[in-house]
């Protein structure tokens, strides 16, 4: 597998996220600590969990109770479904044990790298996104001990790791944009994040907006 | 419930939103939700991206971000939408707005 062209080019791919997810994690760590776990269950949680995006709603509702950080990560998870039937199609049949270790790392930056290598032509799907997910999954843990552990020394707000992380998903919206519907959806997308954020609860934006923008390329022709 | 049964919880929702589909290997969805399913990427890559941009802060502001998105744009443009074009123009734009407005 290491020898592989696809192995090769999904570490290639995924070095930008490395970085990227490292300071993200980085920020996490920072954050969970601050919030009142220790160290330890702040690493562990990202060893178990990998969702920046449900682990920073636990750490944000953390004050509010049980019920709301479960109602949140349930509405955030929900966006996982199309992804996986999604990330079904590209990969085919598999053994049970390789779809389980490829859902465990189910997250939007490798899902995002492998449907640019698909549209791309990579030659072997699986080996692509699991050297993806290994680059990710070293930076999310590396990351969050280190924020977990010396965060008192850095400011993630000072280097600006949220616009950048944002940036990063532009980044990988960009190349998918290539016909009239793609540019609808992108539009669309943006209009339903402003809408969402004005409307509908925080925990909820990102998936309706998803979903309301999804819908609009479904009614589409190409 | 403790901070570690919380934990632990969170993760048994994540993985089982993202095991749904893959559990069982399926056909090739066709149809609406075929096409939804096409476009479904995109759509939240924009979202997240738009979410981060527009709303730093959780609240729709002016910031230096919408010049980082911008910048974005821009690179992603003049860089016939490469990735690391993208990030490179949005974070430098988004830095030197910064600097200015303090």
């Amino acid at each position: 597998m290491l020898q592989s062209p696809s192995f090769r080019a999904g570490l290639r791919d995924s070095v930008l996220i490395l970085f990227a997810v490292g300071g993200f994690g980085l920020a996490y760590g920072v954050l969970a600590v601050s919030a009142g776990f220790s160290p330890w269950l702040a690493t562990f949680s990202s060893i178990i969990i990998v969702s920046g995006a449900a682990q920073f709603t636990m750490i944000g509702l953390l004050s509010a109770g049980t019920v709301p950080v479960l109602i949140a990560v349930t509405g955030l998870g929900l966006r996982h479904l199309p992804m996986s039937a999604s990330l079904a199609n590209m990969i085919g049949p598999q053994p049970l044990s390789r779809r389980l270790r490829l859902a465990w790392i189910l997250v939007d930056e490798t899902f995002g790298l492998t449907v640019r290598a698909v549209g791309a032509g990579v030659e072997d799907v699986v080996t692509y996104k699991s050297a993806a997910d290994l680059m990710l999954y070293s930076g999310w843990i590396i990351g969050t001990a280190v924020g977990a552990w010396f965060g008192g020394a850095i400011d993630p707000e000072a280097i600006g790791i949220g616009v950048l992380f944002s940036l990063l998903f532009l980044g990988l919206a960009a190349p998918m944009i290539r016909t009239r519907r793609d540019w609808i959806v992108a539009a669309a997308a943006v209009i339903a994040t402003i809408i969402s954020i004005l409307l509908v609860p925080a925990a909820w934006q990102i998936t309706v907006a998803a979903v309301a923008a999804s819908l609009v390329g479904m009614v589409m022709d190409e | 419930m403790s901070d570690l049964a919380l934990v632990l919880v969170v993760a048994v929702i994540t993985f089982a939103t993202r095991i749904a589909f893959l559990i069982r290997p399926r056909p090739v969805p066709g149809g609406p939700l075929g096409r939804f399913l096409e476009v479904f990427p995109l759509a939240l890559f924009m979202v997240i991206a738009a979410t981060g941009l527009a709303a730093p802060e959780g609240s729709l502001a002016v910031t230096p971000a919408l010049a980082g998105a911008a910048g974005g744009v821009i690179g992603a443009i003049v860089f016939k939408r490469s990735l690391w074009g993208v990030m490179a123009l949005g974070a430098v734009a988004f830095y030197v707005v910064r600097a200015l407005t303090g």
